[in-house]
């Protein structure tokens, strides 16, 4: 009476990072880290994945939960949970203040207490709030194994539906970016029928940066442009590239060139006419906002 | 009746782990899948703490944890062990009522009640942090917990009045008989 689960498994808890690594390298496979278990609690609860042993990383996250600068990057600790990213300087920074769009409406008060940075993207999934704005900040994801240190750009970090490019040996303990220049800033926009507690069924992050009212770089990212899993609209970001920030040039690169590589999928959620619809207004908005904030000193 | 493993086929080892429910220690021995819900209500007895979806979405089984709120449906027991837990029960000593469930009483905020405690631990927490929120604050913080009978706007009304009563200094009332 007291387990819900159809299937039963085993705990490990690690007492440092060595012993889980160890425990990964000699065990492999058969173990599932766990990290706030949202994601994976539900899983094993719906009877989706079957897991034998998990690796319980909580114990590590005196280790592993972290955000600060250095050598020019801002390093996040893969253990880091959206309240702690919600308390830190980073939300505080116009440049991050895409952070702060994705924690407003990340799933509800109580699970940003265990949900972590580096679990957000080991899901895989395309509705990954963090994934998709940490893809406009051309960021890195850090592994550690026993046999040492990989480390992967985040748009080749996603293989598949929640596949995910991690050897079974290998741990997530950091995500990184270079740090962005003084005048760029970053928006992120999830549309559902409800602000807080929502999948979306559109997600789009945007990165700005501008050089008078020239666009120097641009980086635009969704939840899918046609696979499951998120990814950046690069021929509409290059489209962009040198342009001049108008209304029109917008409005050009997402009638014109956005939809030459996207396809969306038509569900019981939302229909892929409306989604690419959705895509189009999603990104036009997240710019403005990137827009107005690199404009607010 | 308590479960019994020794009775049982199940061969996953017993773990054991202290739990400080409600300002007491408790050991007891759990199993490695056993989701703290699970032992919080069966094995220890604190029913107030509900299950509504067992999935993260509804908000009728969080407790704090060391302070922090969190879902004990998602929760392993054994990520719990050492750790200080705070259920609806320990909101305030024996015949006493916290000045949220006072709120909640004087407000007729809840129907048929199955949410309360999931409200009341998360209206706790909110006060602890920030003892004059405002109403769009109080909507945020309960956000992720969802009343089934809809009596929402009256569960506001109560998280309000608990909210004055703290600033008032008045955190515990006597329960009339
Ligand atoms: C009700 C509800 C609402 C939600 N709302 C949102 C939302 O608004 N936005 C959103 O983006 N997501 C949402 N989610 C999904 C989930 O909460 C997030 O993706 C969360 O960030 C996952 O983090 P976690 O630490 O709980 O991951 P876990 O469940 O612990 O792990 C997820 C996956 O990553 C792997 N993993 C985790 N950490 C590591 C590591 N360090 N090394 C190697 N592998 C690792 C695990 O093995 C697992 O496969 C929601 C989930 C629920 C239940
Ligand atoms: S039972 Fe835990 S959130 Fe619904
Ligand atoms: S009063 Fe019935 S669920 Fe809230």
């Amino acid at each position: 009476m007291s387990t819900i689960f159809i299937h039963r498994f085993d705990v490990v808890q690690p007492s440092s990072l060595e012993e889980a690594l160890k425990i990964l390298a000699e065990e492999g496979e058969s173990v599932t880290p766990m990290a706030g278990g949202t994601d994976v609690m539900i899983l094993i609860r719906d009877g989706v994945i079957k897991v034998k042993k998990i690796l319980d990383l909580w114990p590590l996250r005196s280790q592993l939960s972290y955000i600060k600068r250095e050598d020019g990057y801002v390093k996040i600790g893969a253990l880091t949970t959206v309240t702690e990213l919600e308390k830190s300087w980073l939300v505080n920074d116009k440049r991050y203040a895409g952070f702060r769009d994705v924690i407003i409406g990340f799933a509800t008060p109580y699970l940003r207490s265990l949900a972590t940075v580096g679990g957000n993207i080991g899901t895989g999934h395309p509705l990954s709030d963090i994934g998709v704005l940490l893809l406009t900040l051309d960021a890195e994801v850090v592994l550690l194994s026993a046999d040492g240190e990989r480390i992967v750009p985040l748009k080749e970090f996603y293989l598949g539906k929640r596949k995910i490019n991690r050897k079974p040996n290998e741990l997530i303990t950091e995500v990184r970016f270079k740090e962005a220049p003084g005048n760029s800033s970053t928006a992120f926009i999830k549309f559902d029928r409800r602000r807080g507690h929502s999948m979306g069924y559109v997600l789009v992050a945007a990165y700005l940066a501008l050089k008078g009212n020239v666009i120097e770089d641009v980086k635009i990212a969704f939840d899918s442009i046609g696979r499951p899993y998120p990814e950046r609209a690069v021929k509409t970001e290059s489209f962009l590239k040198g342009k001049e920030f108008s209304l029109e040039n917008i409005r050009k690169a997402y009638n014109e060139v956005l939809p030459t590589e996207m396809s969306r999928i038509s569900d019981y959620r939302a229909s892929a006419e409306y989604r690419l619809d959705l895509s189009k207004v999603l990104m036009k908005r997240a710019l403005l906002r990137a827009k107005e904030r690199i404009e607010s000193r | 009746m308590a479960f019994d493993p020794s009775k049982s086929w199940d061969t996953y080892p017993d773990i054991e782990i202290t739990l400080n429910v409600n300002g007491k220690n408790y050991k007891v021995k759990v199993k490695p899948y056993e989701r703290l819900i699970d032992v919080l209500r069966y094995k220890l007895g604190f029913t107030g703490v509900k299950e509504g979806c067992g999935r993260g979405e509804c908000g009728a089984c969080v407790v704090l944890m060391d302070g922090e709120l969190v879902p004990s449906c998602l929760v392993l027991a054994v990520r719990a062990n050492g750790k200080k837990i705070i259920t609806v029960e320990g909101l305030a000593p024996e015949g006493k009522l916290h000045a949220v469930q006072k709120a909640f009483l004087d407000t007729f905020a809840v129907q048929c009640g199955f949410c309360f405690p999931g409200f009341a631990i998360a209206i706790k927490h909110l006060l602890d942090k920030n003892p004059n929120p405002s109403e769009e604050e109080i909507k945020e913080a309960l956000s992720g917990n969802l009343c089934r009978c809809g009596s929402y706007y009256r569960l506001i009304k109560a998280a309000k009045l608990a909210s004055e009563y703290v600033r008032q200094g008045k955190i515990y009332f006597d329960v009339k008989r």
